[in-house]
């Protein structure tokens, strides 16, 4: 089906560490030098969250502790994150890009896709995203790589190709020399998991995946198997999507029950699964919600919406399931129900999640600042092996005190 | 021929008959309509019931969770407020009377009640004609020994409940916590309130007897804001309390103030209060006031009604906001004295202005004990008197 159309062309724009670049406009000072967004970079347990490419250059990756970075590299200059300056400047990016074309869709704060079909101009597509990355890099003064393919896939896994300030295209018929040499991992849509699966059954590349049998890999990973199959062929007839966004104003889990259910016991097992569904949802779309609404229908279809709003966005499944077995327990009116629904509203980018802390249960939250420092601790004493969580870091650690007794004195 | 039995009716069966004077029944049924809600289930407390003894007479409304009763003495300070023509009671719908009564023209007010319950509301040239309800179908007020009095006064019990009843919970997700808590112990009394997110303490020394039976109550905060609201400086100084397991009294000369208290046993807070302070700062309450306001106004909705605070060095604070739509606002705060560790700590604008608006002490010590943990503000002369915050966690 996907043929028969005219050919598209479609664009993915990705922001080079996009933090870092947003910080080193806003401190000309700071251009050319190793910089790291952590975590407060002040009491060196803070985690990485981006480099600049300067830093990369010195070993310096995301989640790695401060402390770890600044031995790779002592001249890193390390900012705690500022994202409502990140937010303005994707806000930016995006006026930006739609001044070409409506058909702009925003995936995350730093990268989005643009069909670019239908631009008149006559432009070539490579002299178009030309201009628009220098736009960007001049008039935003933010680096950014630029897929161009005939779909969202190939135009994704075009971006990935050459960083940083990349134009990469990724035509049909280049795909047996520039896509199916690569690692399945790499595959934008396979996670570790379905990565996982896909080796067992001896798909290690792309072009693996490509030329697996695909009612074998249907029948193996479901609907998703037979879409990594199209994909890994170049086939992604998915639309440039500029309400796609919006979608995730709200996601929601319903369920309608084989029988009417009458008791609260029933509905809080119905509660459970679903809260376990939105609350995978909301991580798999890195958001957290401010509201949580539930669906009752009753057998008579009578339908009744009830949503209560909070000051601290929740994600997790338990958060979830109270929020739903309290907002049912006041609005059940007793009656035989056939439907049970969960919605989480209100979303936020999980970055910019803040929690109102408790007085019952503040202690949770402050428990992980001395338990990181502690560990940080240990790690300067016995080095990186240290730092595993569970039984192996422990193993490791009481391994480590026993063979080396020279180091007796540092305890 | 139906009117001439209607005026034998009323001749007859004369049920109640009162003239009272204008102002002191308006400042009454204001008094009582507070206690009246028009959202109420039971249609008798839809009214307001009015009862004339050879004393006085006497307004009652009720949401049976806080009753409300005024009284007005036939005669106050040599002035007469009340001719007693017949003795009775009845109950008229607390809305249309407490409008009529307002606007009636002239100084005196007659209420004439027939044995059918037809109310005449006569004042001037003005009459209106209520149906009444019967008294005997409104609720019964509790009985409470008057033993077990305390008496509190009346300024100090505005300023607790000013100075607490703001952090009670409006939630209904912990019942208890909407209450705030009150504790007889050891010649004080200690009243808490908590929303989970801020706390407030106040303690007050009281004459309390040994062998008093009210130990502990948990008072709605909504009574307690009621209470603060009809307590004004037409009384004497001096507050009664008198309390059973399920009702407290508040009691002055001309009203009774009855609330339900609340079920439950309070949750222990004493031990949540960090004691292990680790910043501390002494500052202008006013200062923090009007920079916290202003940081606000950039972060008026309340999901993002956040503010950073920052200590520099010894004698300043950065107070900073922003709001992704609107932009920052960033502020240098001078303090007295800053000591113990540097800081850095993310909290609500509102709970900071709720809190800061409610001390009236000129000088603030604000005591630290980590970015995730609560922390505490005290007036620096007032030992009685403890709010505390919890912060926000912002990564």
């Amino acid at each position: 089906m996907a043929e028969s159309k005219p050919a598209r062309i479609i664009f993915h724009i990705d922001m080079n560490s996009f933090y870092a670049s947003v910080e080193m406009r806003h401190h000309p000072e700071w251009r050319g030098k190793p910089l790291a967004i952590a975590g407060r970079p002040e009491e060196r347990r803070g985690i990485i969250v981006t480099a600049s490419y300067e830093a990369r250059k010195k070993g310096v990756k995301a989640t790695m502790p401060v402390w770890q970075a600044k031995r790779l590299c002592p001249e890193l200059i390390v900012q705690t994150p500022n994202f409502d300056l990140y937010k303005k400047a994707s806000q930016q990016l995006f006026q930006l890009l739609r001044t070409y074309t409506p058909y702009v869709e925003k995936v995350s704060i730093d990268e989005g896709y643009m069909d670019v079909t239908t631009i008149k101009a006559g432009m070539h597509p490579v002299r178009l995203a030309q201009t628009i990355q220098t736009r960007v890099k001049t008039e935003l003064e933010l680096p950014s790589s630029i897929g161009i393919a005939p779909n969202k896939f190939l135009a994704k896994m075009a971006s990935d190709m050459k960083k940083p300030m990349g134009i990469t295209i990724l035509r049909k018929r280049d795909l047996a020399t520039k896509l199916w040499p690569l690692a399945i991992q790499e595959m934008h849509g396979v996670g570790k998991k379905t990565a996982e699966k896909l080796k067992a059954l001896k798909i290690y590349t792309i072009g693996d995946l490509a030329h697996f049998d695909k009612k074998r890999l249907e029948s193996m990973l479901g609907v998703y198997g037979g879409k990594l199959h199209e994909r890994a062929n170049g086939i992604d007839d998915r639309p440039v999507d500029p309400e796609a966004e919006a979608v995730h104003k709200s996601i929601s889990q319903s369920t309608t029950l084989p029988e009417d259910i009458a008791s609260v016991n029933e509905a809080k097992d119905v509660f459970l699964t679903l809260s376990q569904r939105l609350s995978k949802k909301l991580k798999d779309h890195n958001v957290c919600a401010y509201q949580i609404a539930i669906t009752i229908r009753y057998h008579d279809w009578q339908t009744v919406n009830r949503s209560k709003t909070m000051k601290s966005a929740v994600y997790l499944s338990q958060d979830i399931f109270e929020m739903a077995m309290f907002l049912f327990n006041e609005n059940w009116d007793g009656r035989p129900v056939r439907l049970l629904g969960i919605s989480a509203n209100a979303l936020e980018d999980a970055a910019f999640r803040t929690k109102q802390l408790d007085l019952f249960t503040y202690a949770e939250d402050a428990k992980d600042e001395p338990l990181l420092e502690t560990i940080q601790q240990l790690e300067e004493k016995f080095g990186t092996s240290v730092v595993q969580k569970g039984m192996r870091g422990f193993a490791s650690q009481k391994e480590h005190k026993g063979r080396s007794s020279n180091d007796k004195s540092t305890f | 021929m139906a009117d001439a039995i209607h005026s034998m009716a009323v001749e007859e069966g004369l049920a109640m008959k009162v003239i009272v004077a204008k102002d002191k029944l308006v400042a009454c049924t204001n008094d009582v309509m507070r206690a009246v809600s028009s959202k109420t289930t039971i249609s008798i407390l839809t009214g307001i019931k009015i009862t004339a003894t050879s004393g006085g007479l006497t307004l009652t409304g009720s949401d049976s969770d806080i009753t409300i009763q005024a009284f007005i003495p036939t005669e106050e300070n040599g002035i007469e407020n009340i001719q007693i023509i017949k003795p009775g009671s009845i109950v008229l719908q607390a809305r249309y009377f407490a409008d009529i009564v307002k606007k009636l023209p002239d100084d005196t007010v007659t209420i004439e009640v027939d044995s059918r319950l037809m109310t005449r509301i006569q004042s001037g040239h003005s009459e209106f004609n209520l149906n009444g309800m019967d008294a005997d179908e409104y609720p019964r007020l509790p009985v409470l020994r008057e033993e077990n009095t305390l008496s509190i006064r009346k300024d100090l019990l505005k300023q607790i409940i000013r100075q607490t009843v703001y952090a009670v919970s409006t939630s209904e997700n912990r019942p208890i916590l909407t209450g705030a808590n009150w504790v007889f112990e050891n010649k004080t009394l200690k009243c808490v309130a908590t929303d989970s997110h801020r706390l407030a303490r106040r303690t007050v020394t009281m004459d309390v007897e040994e062998n008093h039976t009210i130990t502990n109550l948990v008072i709605p905060g909504k009574s307690l804001n009621e209470l603060g609201k009809i307590l004004d400086d037409r009384d004497q100084d001096v507050v009664e309390m008198i309390a059973t397991d399920n009702q407290v009294l508040f009691k002055t000369d001309h009203i009774q103030f009855y609330s339900r208290l609340l079920e439950g046993k309070y949750p222990e807070t004493e031990g949540l209060i960090p004691n292990d302070v680790k910043t501390e700062v002494v500052l202008k309450t006013k200062d923090l006031l009007q920079a916290i306001d202003r940081a606000s106004l950039l972060a008026r909705d309340e999901r993002n009604n956040l503010v950073k605070l920052k200590t520099v060095d010894q004698s300043s604070l950065e107070i900073l906001s922003q709001s992704p739509e609107v932009g920052r606002v960033y502020e240098n705060v001078p303090a007295n004295k800053i000591s113990g560790e540097e800081l850095r700590i993310s909290f609500s604008a509102k709970y900071m202005m709720d809190a800061l608006n409610r001390i009236d002490s000129e000088e603030l010590i604000i005591q630290f004990t980590g970015a995730m943990k609560p922390f505490i503000l005290k007036p620096v002369d007032d030992p009685d008197l403890l709010m505390l915050i919890l912060p926000v966690r912002t990564n």
